[in-house]
């Protein structure tokens, strides 16, 4: 039967009005969901209308006509195809009406429509092949149109569910791998700067793949079709949008716009979008920043329900090494149970206690575990209590830094952000949420951006490239990494606030977090430094890295190595985070070469670079105001103590010609402390100061400088054996030397015994003073040493050009004990002063800068050939 | 219509863009290169270590404008990125035979 085309004609045009109608209404109200069901109406009606006109009365008992995808769903996109099943009741029946079958599908196009038909016969529809899966995931969401009710009754009734649940591996495993495969094409990402709102992860796809999987596993649990509707993932609970409202508002707007199925969001769709605030609430003009983070708000709750669904589908074959990790593990101390890399939360265990919650995060930072998507929910519904639970202070430094510091730390980031927990933890982390800063470089949203730097740096562990590798070997240095990934965590979030530059408020806004951290004044400053400086570096890429004038600048600004290693790995990281193709290698070789200049600036700039009081009183203040005012006695009864004045003279006279690396290394609080020794020296001519680090000893000497001195003190510490990691010797214009010795106490013997450390100190100061011989202490307690793992050929460096008065000697050779002594007695017999040394350690390499004159003057050629010769055979000596 | 190729000091680029920018000329392609005339190479030792580059970053900025906008090309570029020093970098200048828009396959100057 052939349509009749005035039929045709008018069926076409009144298509047409409705779909002019629908757009007004679309345009009007914004309504992407309202305008799919409609059409999905109109569509429909349309179709019974030609069925009736076009299949003989003798075919409906044996055909039915069944809306399956989108149509089915109701879902009829302005420009979709329309998905249609002729269902035969049997190979007879196909033959018989063929032509019907045809004339229906031709209709479909000359009225307008895109048609996109099959034919199957009721046994067909019992087969699944797995190379057209597609056609038995459009069944999951058929509807009835026309023709044979009872055929349809028995298909969706009889036949469906028994293929589905036969079938139910291969088609959830396909489904499964198809995603993953979308993905992977979308570089496992939603951040597109210009996305497909349908098939990019977190667009309509991910959200159809979500119901298809939950209603899958409902009908396994179920073994029928679910009794509840299987359409009821929606985003997370508060958001005003839901996310299927907002991607189907969209996808019209894309529709409409083209003309055709064209759903890429471009940048001029992004403008209109927003100007026409498609999909948001409030109708008017929104910025194109603000209506593309509703978008990616939108894309990464879609995106993340579908990674856990796809996630939770079982693997095809299980290795024993699986079916290992599917044994069920309580996690002890909690009510979490690991199973298959998945924390899940205990049946009947309710999410109240801040603190387990926080040790788990920990745990999927260490490990990379997964979160079910059971217990995802449940703690997102948990939250206003949690909201009170959430501990501060020491306890939740302790369990956030578990977290920046385990090789996972962004995937557990990025879970505790959408759970909503990082916000509770740190409410400052809210105003970067979904931020888009809207240019054609910035891949990511500024949260996503912040989870990338700090991923980028655990990366390093596993370098791949030389550039990598080079970058990597500061990663061990650095003193305190918990502090340098805090600073990665806070370092954006100043660009919340759109006016000026934002490092400075980032600043601004992480000191009420140091507050709640209750980090202690040195913690913060060194965090402080990282983010107001964290853009420094990049600007100095963009100078001539090869002059010294833009060396010197940024190393001033930088001031110390620490510093300098920390802003590098960060500079690093944040290029890397920009977008996959920001940094490349001509990018990380500049990055590597301003690293080692202004390296050896800091190095070779100590002696050279001297604190002059009356060059900067303001510092000189600061320092002063530190000062407690010292009492003057007991005060009188009934009266207050009257407190002695500052004694400013004597502080400058401490500070004077102390090399601004002194300065720079040292909070104010110490240098004061400091100071406070000096001012004993009148009572004791040796002072020292003893502290515990996290995993070093400190000693510092406060004492007039003589001949040996060095070699005296690093004498007493290898002969207790203690292992000196890093020091750093100083002297002021006055002869007073203030040298810090950080060291591993090899042995324990500090550390086991806390009594010993006085006798310790004692015993330091014995032997500065010569009541006790150093060589006879090193005697008494000899340690032998080990065979190293790597061996280190010693090199020696001299140049005397870094300072104007004094050589500096640069020396890299084995670590080994007593290293340090047995260098320091060949300046003493080369009768050498030390100005200033550097001590370093990188692995089993020492790395030693001093800075030295010999009768006040620079080393000679002849003095620097007699003490290489002196140095090279007692190092020598001393490898095992 | 003509080709400028021009390898410049990294340092130079936004001056050179401002620069061509100003002289009207909006169209350029830019890329990451390294190389050396005779300027020589960097060496700087680390740690013991002597690292040496001989073949320095620079920045290769292409494009291709009308004939009677290349000299202002040239100058705006050689104005803009000369700091005097050797290792300033030079200007290659070639004809071009056509140029096609790819959007909607335009020919000739008016595709620029």
């Amino acid at each position: 039967m052939v349509a009749d085309p005035l039929s045709l004609g008018r069926l076409r045009s009144r298509y047409q009005d409705d779909f002019t109608q629908l757009r007004q209404n679309f345009e009007r109200t914004g309504d992407g969901s309202a305008a799919i069901r409609r059409r999905s109406q109109i569509v429909g009606a349309l179709l019974c209308e030609l069925w009736g006109h076009l299949v003989p009365g003798s075919a409906h008992t044996e055909m039915a006509l069944i809306a399956t995808g989108g149509f089915g769903r109701r879902e009829l996109f302005p420009c979709s195809d329309v998905d249609v099943l002729f269902l035969c009741a049997n190979e007879k029946v196909e033959p018989a009406f063929g032509d019907s079958i045809r004339a229906c599908i031709q209709a479909m196009w000359d009225v307008g429509l895109r048609a996109s038909p099959a034919t199957r016969t009721l046994k067909e529809c019992e087969r699944v092949h797995p190379d057209n899966l597609e056609f038995t995931v459009s069944l999951l969401d058929r509807r009835f149109l026309a023709g044979s009710r009872a055929l349809y009754s028995k298909f969706e009734t009889d036949l469906l569910p028994v293929v589905i649940l036969r079938e139910w591996d291969t088609i959830v495993q396909n489904l499964a791998e198809m995603a993953r495969a979308r993905h992977a094409k979308y570089g496992n990402t939603i951040f597109h700067v210009e996305p497909n709102v349908k098939e990019c992860p977190g667009g309509l796809r991910d959200y159809h793949l979500a119901q298809w999987l939950t209603l899958l596993n409902s009908m396994r649990e179920e073994k029928a079709w679910p009794r509840a509707a299987a359409d009821d993932f929606y985003g997370t609970h508060d958001e005003p949008e839901s996310a299927y409202d907002f991607l189907s508002a969209v996808r019209c707007f894309l529709h409409y716009r083209a003309g055709r199925d064209d759903n890429t969001l471009d940048w001029h769709a992004q403008d209109e979008a927003a100007a026409r605030s498609i999909g948001l609430e409030t109708r008017g003009t929104s910025d194109p920043a603000y209506w593309m983070r509703t978008w990616y708000r939108q894309a990464r709750t879609v995106y993340r329900r579908a990674s856990l669904l796809i996630d939770a589908v079982p693997p095809p074959r299980r290795s024993f090494y699986k079916q290992f990790r599917r044994k069920r593990t309580p996690v002890p101390g909690t009510d979490f149970f690991l199973e298959d890399g998945r924390l899940d939360l205990a049946e009947g265990a309710a999410v109240h206690d801040g603190d387990s919650i926080l040790q788990i995060f920990g745990l999927i930072a260490k490990h990379g575990y997964r979160l079910s998507h059971s217990t995802e929910d449940r703690i997102a519904d948990a939250l206003p209590v949690l909201a009170v639970q959430m501990p501060e202070g020491p306890f939740l430094w302790s369990c956030l830094r578990d977290v920046l510091l385990g090789p996972w730390a962004a995937h557990a980031l990025r879970t505790m952000h959408a759970l909503g927990i990082l916000e509770l933890l740190i409410p400052e982390f809210h105003g970067i949420d979904a931020l888009v800063i809207r240019d054609t470089w910035h891949r990511y949203t500024v949260d996503e951006h912040t989870f990338h730097v700090i991923d980028n740096v655990h990366r390093l562990r596993q370098p791949q490239h030389d550039w990598e590798k080079r970058l990597a070997g500061l990663l061990p240095e650095l003193d305190r990494p918990d502090l340098f990934f805090l600073a990665l965590l806070m370092h954006d979030t100043g660009k919340a606030r759109r006016n000026g530059g934002h490092a400075s408020a980032s600043v601004e806004l992480s000191e009420s977090l140091f507050a709640r951290l209750e980090l202690d004044a040195d913690e913060r400053e060194a965090v402080r430094r990282v983010i107001h400086n964290h853009l420094e570096m990049s600007a100095a890429m963009r100078r001539d890295i090869f002059d010294n004038e833009t060396v010197r600048a940024f190393a001033e600004k930088v001031t110390t190595p620490s510093q300098l290693k920390m802003l590098t790995l960060m500079t690093y990281a944040d290029i890397g985070a920009v977008s996959p193709e920001a940094l490349t290698p001509w990018k990380a070789e500049s990055l590597w070469q301003l690293y080692m200049s202004a390296s050896n600036f800091l190095d070779r700039s100590v002696d050279e670079i001297r604190y002059r009081a009356a060059a900067d009183p303001a510092f000189f203040s600061r320092i002063t105001a530190l000062i407690p005012a010292m009492s003057s006695g007991p005060a009188p009864q009934g009266r207050t103590a009257i407190p002695a004045p500052v004694p400013t003279d004597e502080l400058r006279g401490f500070l004077e010609g102390l090399p601004q690396r002194y300065l720079n290394t040292r909070s104010p609080e110490q240098i004061a402390a400091q100071f406070r020794l000096a001012q004993a020296l009148r009572d004791q001519p040796v002072q020292l100061a003893f502290r515990s680090l996290r995993q070093l000893s400190e000693v510092t000497l406060v004492t007039p400088d003589r001949p040996g001195l060095f070699a005296d003190m690093a004498g007493v510490l290898s002969a207790w054996g203690m292992n000196i990691v890093k020091a750093d010797a100083f002297s002021n214009a006055a002869g007073i030397i203030v040298d810090t010795f950080q060291f591993t106490d090899t042995y324990r013997t500090l550390e086991l015994n806390t009594s010993e450390v006085d006798r310790f100190v004692q015993s330091i100061r014995d032997a500065l003073t010569h009541k006790v011989s150093v060589e006879q202490l090193m005697r008494s307690r000899n340690h032998k040493p080990t065979r190293p793992r790597v061996a280190v050929d010693t090199r020696l460096e001299f140049d005397n050009d870094a300072s104007s008065h004094s050589t500096l000697l640069q020396i890299v050779t084995q670590d080994t004990p007593g290293l340090l002594r047995e260098i320091a007695l060949s300046f003493t017999a080369a009768r050498c002063n030390i100005a200033v040394a550097l001590i370093d350690t990188e692995g089993e390499a020492a790395i030693d800068v001093f800075y030295l004159t010999k009768g006040g003057q620079k080393l000679d050629d002849a003095a620097q050939a007699s003490l290489s010769a002196s140095l090279v055979h007692r190092l020598a000596q001393l490898r095992p | 219509m003509q080709k400028i190729e021009a390898v410049i000091q990294p340092s130079k680029l936004d001056a050179v863009k401002d620069a061509l920018l100003e002289a009207g000329i909006e169209g350029m392609t830019i890329l990451e290169a390294r190389g050396h005339g005779r300027q020589k190479g960097h060496t700087e030792f680390y740690r013991g270590r002597e690292y040496t580059v001989d073949l320095l970053p620079k920045i290769k900025i292409e494009l291709v404008v009308r004939d009677e906008m290349a000299e202002q090309a040239i100058q705006a570029i050689v104005s803009s990125a000369r700091t005097g020093k050797i290792g300033d970098g030079k200007i290659f200048v070639s004809k071009v035979d056509d140029a096609i828009r790819i959007r909607n396959d335009e020919r000739g100057p008016s595709a620029l």
